[in-house]
């Protein structure tokens, strides 16, 4: 048998179909002996490669936000009120949604269009106050130390959404304050306080006994 | 942002979270997702050789399997299930980008990307290991068509008879293609290889 016979037949011959006559020549040619091997060693090292990368904490941000969008996810019994009964024990945790409402409810006053020349100018210089707002740390912290008492294994994961998230609103923010007239640009701001918000509503449900 | 990790003791099993996802509960989805992410995901990085898109397509293959999620009945495996889905959500999007699934049977291909034929000729072997970020990088660098039949039979595992049906080939065709893209990748490492030896041997 010569190397081009034994090529030519060498896929079936790696899906195991394999004569004597292939393995005498195998046994005779360095060439081809080396070239099955490495086809070997690649097929065995590529099966490695299952399962060997992990996704970014993004990719379940964006499934989770759209469940719960899209009524998938049901938590029966709770309270989904954004203004919980007062309570000693919740009163730390009803500040925090609270805040992101504001942060929506000032973005929209800010940012919503139809504005006159003299309303954008001012809103440019609101526009670093909303900054803070929305990006504002204390409230942050406060819902970490929250999720943090209540799940302690979520508040990295959480700090992660946050950074990604006030991430997103400066980027937004930015590009509005560019021209506020953009109408794409509020959307896309809209949609980061949107997320912001659904990132504290997330930790509140999770903060329930 | 959901932890369904507990005690050991409480830990749900996969058939738990499947019928608790059912009734809508949070933490069962991130179970499954956490269970099945990195399958998923590595699948869809392979296939695609773009972080980006596969996070997109990661996405879209677990947001199709939880909608559908009510209608899984146990009659095979989850992970199956599961793994189908995201398989045709990457070839729906290659398709849509109208790249090549599957190159033609009798493809003409350029000098370039046909593997070299050896007829004999001694040659350095790959020598019995290969860096796992060498074979990442050969792979992506792979044309489509054979990167798509290498990641679902190397890879991932499936039969030729699978892959024929899912991505809408002959038998044949797959195993062709299977064997022209372990010959290029076999000539893409062992070009890789010699470009560090002389990089290296240089003062």
């Amino acid at each position: 048998m010569t190397c081009g016979e034994f090529q030519k037949v060498l896929p079936d011959i790696m899906e195991g179909q394999r004569r004597a006559e292939h393995a005498a020549h195998l046994q005779s040619c360095p060439a081809c002996f080396g070239l099955v091997s490495d086809l070997s060693l690649i097929s065995e090292q590529a099966r490695l490669l299952q399962a060997s990368e992990e996704p970014s904490p993004r990719v379940w941000n964006q499934i989770e936000i759209a469940l719960r969008q899209e009524g998938l996810i049901r938590q029966p019994g709770r309270d989904r009120s954004l203004v919980p009964a007062f309570s000693r024990r919740w009163s730390p945790a009803w500040l925090l949604p609270v805040a992101a409402i504001l942060v929506i409810a000032f973005g929209v006053t800010v940012y919503k269009g139809g504005h006159s020349p003299q309303q954008i100018a001012d809103n440019r210089a609101a526009a670093p106050v909303a900054m803070s707002l929305a990006a504002n740390s204390n409230d942050d912290q406060q819902l970490l130390e929250v999720v943090g008492s209540r799940a302690p294994s979520m508040r990295t994961s959480y700090a992660d959404n946050l950074q990604n998230v006030n991430a997103y609103i400066r980027d937004a923010e930015q590009t509005v304050q560019n021209d506020p007239n953009d109408e794409e640009a509020q959307r896309s701001l809209m949609a980061a306080y949107e997320q912001k918000a659904m990132v504290y509503e997330m930790a509140l449900d999770r903060s329930l006994p | 942002m959901t932890d369904a990790r507990k005690p050991q003791g409480d830990r749900l099993s996969e058939s738990e979270a499947i019928e608790r996802a059912k009734q809508g509960d949070a933490e069962a989805f991130q179970l499954l997702y956490d269970l099945h992410k990195r399958r998923v995901y590595s699948l869809c990085l392979r296939m695609t050789a773009n972080t980006a898109e596969a996070e997109d397509l990661t996405q879209e293959a677990f947001l199709q399997l939880f909608r559908k999620i009510g209608t899984f009945r146990g009659e095979s495996a989850f992970s199956t299930w599961l793994h189908r889905m995201a398989v045709n959500v990457v070839l729906m999007r290659l398709r849509k980008k109208s790249l090549p699934v599957v190159p033609l049977e009798e493809t003409v291909e350029t000098e370039d990307e046909a593997p070299k034929k050896e007829l004999g000729a001694p040659d350095a072997k790959l020598a019995g290991s290969i860096d796992r970020l060498e074979l990442q990088r050969a792979i992506e660098a792979l044309p489509p068509g054979y990167r798509s039949i290498f990641v679902l039979h190397d890879v991932e595992g499936y039969e030729h008879n699978e892959i024929a049906g899912m991505v809408g080939c002959s038998i044949g065709n797959s195993k062709s293609q299977l064997h022209k893209a372990r010959m290029k990748l076999r000539e893409l490492l062992k070009t890789s290889r010699t470009g560090r030896t002389e990089r290296a041997s240089k003062p």
